[in-house]
């Protein structure tokens, strides 16, 4: 569509404060890269995610951690010394201009300053401020330390990750990587702001949002609560596929060349089902004897289902690179994917007919680089990132003086006293 | 419940099934959404197959306990689409809601006449969201997908495992899970938009789409550095480095040690602690929690380089100690001081031991009609105005079809008597609840 460029974003005209860390700026991302004004306020000399790597030729610099680029996306950005009484004072004049506030402080922080949720909505009714913190505002934990490692823990995700003790054996509980209590944490934040906002179309009210990581995690573990909760029990830990009571057939193949697929077989062998593995383990001469007419006996078909996964499934899968595994089985309907590693999705063409690789500009390098895009296509507001991650304080000149209307000389002032 | 809600009179007509959908429905319900569930039995993937039936009832259509947990906050309209007096009903349940959502194939709801311009007709500002595998757009759009093949073709699976080993995975779908929160993002995005211009959309959602964003780093540095995760040391376990290869972020924080799962006593399947060391100062505190052991003051560990150079050595001296602590007063121990530190905790443990998660009240009881009183997950975060919450348990199927076609469409006894008989609210040969035949009194 050529008018998707001149189309604003679902959340247009919105403004987020954001006063986030790792933990929180996937959210502020989300705000930005869906149309909203994302002010990013970082203490004077960045925020400390900036020193995460992995850094542009990895060389570290505060303006070169490629975390910080990507989480920051569509964001403008300033520097505030919030424990400066001219800090706060400012923070309250554009606490003024805003529909939500985000904040990743230690619970009682901001009340410590003064500007806390009942501090702020005096002079803004319609504010909705969102604190996403490790534990929520209260309980026992509410003042432990964690970790993206330490919530997938105490959230449940290790305990259902991991090996089959043939596969390695004595393996400890694994945590799946990049970054994904951050994540979680922030889709069910970003949830809970935009239901508040909708409300506010409604009522024209704002309110306070207390989110915890640590919920979010233990939330999403699928059925491994039901299973507790309606039979008593602990799921085992299994390669590569679902946590289980008990050991279940394998979904994990290793393909020719030595990366793997994953195919979901087990539960659906059905004798109509057996004649589409035929045909597709065919394609390359491998079906074995799954014509034989035997297997039109459900109860034969259950008695050989070793056979059909570990010989046939297995053998046919290992005569052939994964990508190719990938597309001749789901071209003949067969619900299988092909374990990427993520760079591989650079040449996925799907990915590219929708659209999905940005060039982002970074114009103070002069360069331009490819981004990941969008989870969904908005036909009549697009999601997509409007800018680069801020520089440190980028935006002081623009924020501070063109629309709060302080002076040049006053910035300095600021600048010099590490206000700003 | 006098609280407002942040969804009030808002109707979601639901299409979706099996995880996915549903778990995206389930969160509008929460926020006050009147949520109407359209399912039919022939063809029904969410209650059955069911593995979390308790033990001491029969399996059957009303008694899958993941089933319950993924969909409170909802009623039921059985509802036989595929028939023209099925499809009409569903067009007028549409023409009276604000946002549908399911998450079929690419075609499916094209095929029956509900492709997005079809909606539009019957409801002009209507917010659709379709949650389908690979979206409605793109040439692999009839791929079909469940959590774990969208987790493996957008390199979700390969985040997990040790070097050298194969992936470990998800041991779940993470996203249907994931895939779930998108649709509700998406849902409560365009319901906002249209709130504030008058203008519905149709939001193409796809799972394994939405799974790749999910990588942001680790792309990056690829697309950036020219740096692939096909390398030595990646994915390191739970550690930030693995010991002996190239010193290079593995994109879930900083690179320190001690980063890793240690065995606690008394050494049973899930006795498990994480610790992690964010700075040296954090290693002192965890010398002086384990006692200030002769070992830990070496001066080989007293340095972040020092430590990643002699890791696995030090992990071995930590989980020596580590097992002489149960996994709750390790963390105990270990946060008193300063420590970052939490146990690996399986779901009884969360349901149970958890003394945070009892604290927020994650998981309070409600009385289900044939699984009886169990406890339910509740929502991670607390609204101070309009807080989510579970409100009525999941349907049984059918439960409210009455309710539906006669209160809330109009239509009349006699209409809903034949609608029973013709196959379109129930099969006919098919036995039905006896809360159906109280339906047709």
């Amino acid at each position: 569509m050529s008018d998707a460029q001149s189309l604003s974003g679902p959340l247009a005209g919105l403004r987020v404060l954001e006063l986030a860390d790792e933990k929180g700026h996937f959210c502020g991302k989300l705000f930005g890269d869906l149309g909203a004004d994302v002010v990013k306020i970082e203490p004077p000399g960045g925020e400390p995610s900036r020193r995460i790597g992995p850094f542009l030729d990895d060389i570290p610099h505060p303006e070169r951690s490629l975390s910080f680029w990507y989480y920051n996306t569509s964001k403008r950005g300033i520097t505030l010394n919030l424990e400066t009484a001219d800090g706060r004072r400012l923070f309250l004049r554009l606490a003024e201009t805003a529909d939500v506030i985000l904040e990743t402080f230690r619970p009682g922080f901001l009340a410590s300053l003064g500007l806390d949720y009942e501090a702020l909505r005096r002079q803004s009714s319609e504010l909705i401020m969102c604190a996403l913190t490790p534990f929520g505002q209260t309980g026992p934990w509410r003042d432990y330390l964690s970790s993206d490692l330490l919530h997938m823990a105490a959230g449940g995700e290790m305990a259902s990750s991991g090996y089959d003790e043939a596969d390695v054996p004595n393996a400890p509980p694994i945590a799946p990587g990049g970054g994904n209590a951050w994540h979680t944490a922030c889709h069910f934040a970003y949830m809970a702001i935009v239901a508040a906002l909708v409300y506010r179309t409604v009522a024209g009210q704002g309110q306070y949002i207390d989110a915890a990581i640590h919920e979010a995690c233990a939330l999403t573990t699928e059925a491994a609560i039901a299973n507790y909760v309606y039979r008593g029990e602990v799921v085992r830990r299994q390669t590569g596929r679902h946590h289980a009571a008990g050991p279940t057939p394998r979904t994990q193949f290793r393909a020719k060349d030595g990366t793997y697929v994953c195919a979901l077989v087990a539960g659906r062998l059905t004798p109509k089902y057996i004649g589409e593995l035929a045909d597709l383990l065919d394609t390359n001469g491998m079906a074995g004897d799954l014509r034989d007419p035997k297997y039109q006996d459900p109860a034969v078909i259950a008695a050989n289902t070793s056979h059909i996964i570990d010989d046939l499934v297995a053998n046919f899968i290992a005569s052939l690179p994964a990508e190719e595994v990938y597309h001749a089985a789901q071209q003949r309907g067969f619900t299988w994917g092909a374990v990427r590693a993520p760079e591989a999705l650079l040449n996925d063409p799907h990915l590219n007919d929708r659209g999905f690789w940005k060039e982002v500009a970074h114009p103070e390098l002069g360069r331009s680089f490819v981004y990941p895009g969008e989870a969904a296509i908005y036909n009549g507001s697009p999601w997509r990132i409007s800018r680069r991650a801020p520089l440190i304080g980028e935006h002081n000149v623009e924020i501070f003086c063109t629309e709060l209307g302080l002076s040049r000389n006053e910035l300095s002032v600021l600048a010099e006293n590490r206000v700003i | 419940m006098s609280r407002p809600r942040a969804l009030e009179k808002i109707r979601v007509v639901d299409f979706s099934w099996v995880r996915a959908g549903p778990w995206a429905t389930r969160w509008l319900g929460a926020f006050g959404a009147e949520v109407i569930k359209i399912e039919w039995p022939e063809n029904e993937r969410g209650r059955l197959p069911s593995t979390t039936t308790p033990q001491n009832l029969e399996v059957n259509l009303n008694t899958s306990g993941n089933f319950n947990d993924t969909n409170v906050n909802k009623k039921s309209l059985s509802l036989n689409v595929r028939s023209a007096k099925g499809l009409e009903i569903a067009k007028r349940l549409i023409a009276v809601s604000d946002i549908v959502i399911e998450n079929f194939s690419s075609r499916v709801l094209h095929r029956w006449g509900l492709g997005y311009q079809e909606l539009c007709k019957i409801k002009p500002d209507i917010v659709y969201v379709s949650m389908s595998g690979y979206g409605h757009t793109g040439r692999n759009h009839h791929y079909t997908s469940f959590g774990p093949v969208a987790q493996a073709a957008s390199g979700l699976t390969y985040l997990s495992g040790l070097p050298d080993k194969p992936p470990a995975g998800w041991g779940w779908s993470y996203m249907d899970d994931t895939g779930g929160m998108y649709g509700a993002m998406c849902a409560l995005t365009g319901l906002y938009h249209r709130n504030m211009t008058g203008q519905g959309q149709h939001i193409d959602l796809s799972q394994m789409v939405a799974s790749v964003p999910l990588n942001g780093p680790g792309l990056l540095d690829f697309t950036v550095n020219g740096r692939g995760s096909r390398r030595p040391g990646y994915p390191p376990g739970n550690r930030a480095h693995w010991p002996g290869t190239p010193l290079v972020n593995n994109y879930r924080g900083p690179t320190v040690v001690p980063h890793n799962a240690y065995r606690t006593h008394p050494g049973e399947y899930n006795d498990w602690c994480v610790i992690v060391c964010h700075s040296d100062e954090e290693w002192e505190r965890l010398v002086q929690v384990m006692g200030t052991p002769s070992w830990a003051t070496s001066p080989k560990f007293t340095t972040v380089a020092g430590r990643l150079q002699h890791q696995q050595e030090l992990d071995e001296q930590i989980e020596a100690w580590s097992m002489t602590l149960g996994k709750y007063e390790l963390t105990e121990r270990c946060q008193a001081a300063g420590v970052r530190a939490l146990p690996v905790q399986s779901a009884e443990d969360r349901v149970e031991r958890d003394p945070q998660l009892r604290h927020r009240e994650m998981y309070l009881e409600m009385e289900h009609p044939a699984l009886g009183r169990r406890k339910v997950q509740n929502a991670p975060f607390k609204l101070s105005k309009t807080p989510a919450s579970n409100h009525l348990p999941s349907p049984l199927i059918g439960q409210h079809t009455r309710e539906i076609v006669e209160g809330l469409l109009g239509y009349s006894r006699e209409d809903l008597r034949a609608g029973f008989a013709d196959g379109t609210f129930w099969p006919v040969k098919r036995a039905r609840f006896p809360y159906m035949e109280e339906m047709l009194r």
